[in-house]
């Protein structure tokens, strides 16, 4: 039979079928309508996933959160490099409400080698960098109550829009910006009990790559990272959306295109252990940027570069500190 | 899976909680199916099985390797579940089962376990329509809708997705 009549057949049989009734006779077609009415307690893949991801995070919670974080820190923090740090902060208060935690000056006074702000319930940590490190932007989703007013606020701070603010088909209100210091915005509002979707938070890094399904690879391999959802246009095209838990945070990632281009981004990774992260992140095909030491700010770390050229930061609170 | 191979996972999830999640991958389908059966609404069967591994994994450490299967410890703990939610539901707490008629259900939810896990290896797209056809009992406009797709392409991706499923189990099993 060909298959534009089986199609035919099984899809008329399965409405014909209603649940509890006997299975409607008619050989293969028949064999399918029953095989249909067995998946019918199948569980949904979304709950699976976000069940086992809860209870991951709860382990978390219980075992090591006390001992590895710094207060107010998740597992994994935006590193940005930008030349101007001091006015990117001005411009993080003036558009996103941040609140500035910490500033670290040069000797001369002239640059800023860290700083951290506060937006919401997240950090992101910042400096002017130098010859070793130079400029980074970032792209960052981030979610917010009015997304209109942040969009426009933004402009007025000399921002330019990447795409105007609309609602979203995957229910959310939102809209895109360029800030003056070549980061990308992605300004959002989620409709649902919160403005912040379940799992997210008010910042959350979105990584642009070139090589989008290896660099989940290499996120697995290196740090047990847990793959959330994948979500390609085409079966065997390119990733378009992904997210993926690295401890109790999850980062957003898709394949550059257009006028989101690779961003190779930095990021600061909080994991109990970071000398066994450090060489699994080796031996998965990342470089080394520095050997695990212990840091005068209290901290072990150690920094290694992806194949996609994204910077980790991966780091440790010393027991002293914590 | 051997005993002695499931112990060594229990263990290592009771020095390092997070390694829970390997027990999970190991037992969501069973006791999911063994809810599911018993429990026909799909919201409060997710509440349930919800619970069961959250209580399982707060309880990690005091569950003691006694040669008894983890399995029978999550059925133990989905049966009392169940056996709450009807109390609750104010009808009359089910008489327990006898013992062999508990077996039987737990061998059936350990068959349905494994289609399930095959469905999960089916292409990304025939998966999707078989869960939203057949799991959340979607009609053809509706997944289509849900999806993007025409309804000629569904009525395509779900004859597939059944036909592979299919030879899927039939491979297992032949």
């Amino acid at each position: 039979m060909a298959e534009r009549d089986r199609m035919e057949q099984l899809n008329d049989a399965l409405d014909r079928w209603t649940p509890g009734e006997p299975v409607p006779p008619g050989g293969e077609i028949r064999e399918l309508v029953s095989l249909a009415r067995s998946l019918r307690q199948m569980p949904r893949e979304f709950f699976r996933t976000q069940l086992r991801g809860q209870l991951k995070e709860r382990a978390m919670a219980t075992t090591s959160a006390a001992t590895t974080f710094r207060k107010g820190f998740h597992s994994v923090t935006p590193y940005i490099i930008v030349p101007g740090a001091a006015q990117f902060i001005d411009f993080a208060k003036e558009v996103f409400g941040a609140d500035e935690k910490l500033r670290v000056p040069t000797p001369d006074g002239s640059r800023i080698m860290h700083a951290e702000i506060q937006i919401g319930d997240s950090m992101i940590e910042l400096s002017d960098g130098n010859e070793q490190y130079p400029p980074r932007p970032a792209s960052i989703h981030i979610y917010l109550q009015d997304t209109d007013g942040a969009y426009q606020r933004a402009l007025d701070a000399g921002a330019t829009s990447l795409h105007a603010v609309e609602e979203m088909p995957y229910g959310e209100r939102s809209g895109s910006v360029q800030d003056p210091f070549g980061n990308h915005w992605y300004i959002a509002t989620h409709h649902g009990a919160s403005h912040i979707p379940q799992g997210l938070r008010t910042v959350n890094s979105f990584l642009h790559v070139a090589g989008t399904a290896q660099l989940i690879e290499f996120l697995k391999q290196a740090f047990d990272a847990e793959e959330i959802s994948v979500y390609r246009e085409d079966a065997d095209g390119p990733i378009r959306h992904a997210t993926i838990r690295l401890g109790d945070t999850v980062v957003e990632m898709g394949e550059a295109h257009g006028q989101y281009g690779p961003m190779p981004s930095g990021l600061h990774y909080y994991v109990p252990d970071v000398d066994a992260v450090y060489e699994r992140a080796i031996r998965a095909g990342a470089t080394s940027i520095s050997a695990p030491a212990d840091q005068p700010y209290g901290e072990r770390g150690a920094g290694v570069r992806d194949r996609a050229g994204n910077s980790w930061f991966i780091a440790t609170l010393l027991r002293a500190n914590g | 899976m051997d005993p002695p191979e499931e112990r060594l996972l229990i263990e290592a999830a009771q020095r390092d909680l997070t390694r829970f999640a390997d027990l999970y991958d190991l037992y969501f389908d069973r006791i999911y199916a063994y809810v599911a059966r018993r429990v026909g609404d799909r919201a409060e069967a997710e509440d349930l099985v919800s619970d069961v591994f959250h209580q399982a994994l707060a309880n990690l450490r005091r569950f003691e390797w006694r040669g008894a299967p983890f399995s029978a410890w999550l059925f133990r703990m989905a049966a009392n579940r169940i056996a709450d939610r009807s109390e609750r539901l104010g009808r009359e707490r089910a008489i327990e089962p006898s013992p062999e008629f508990e077996e039987a259900d737990q061998e059936e939810a350990h068959d349905r376990a494994k289609v399930f896990a095959l469905v999960r290896e089916l292409p990304e797209d025939q998966r999707k329509v078989l869960e939203l056809r057949f799991a959340e009992e979607k009609s053809l406009h509706e997944v289509a809708e849900v999806l993007g797709r025409s309804e000629g392409a569904i009525k395509q991706l779900q004859l597939r997705g059944l036909e592979n499923l299919r030879a899927r189990i039939g491979g297992k099993h032949g």
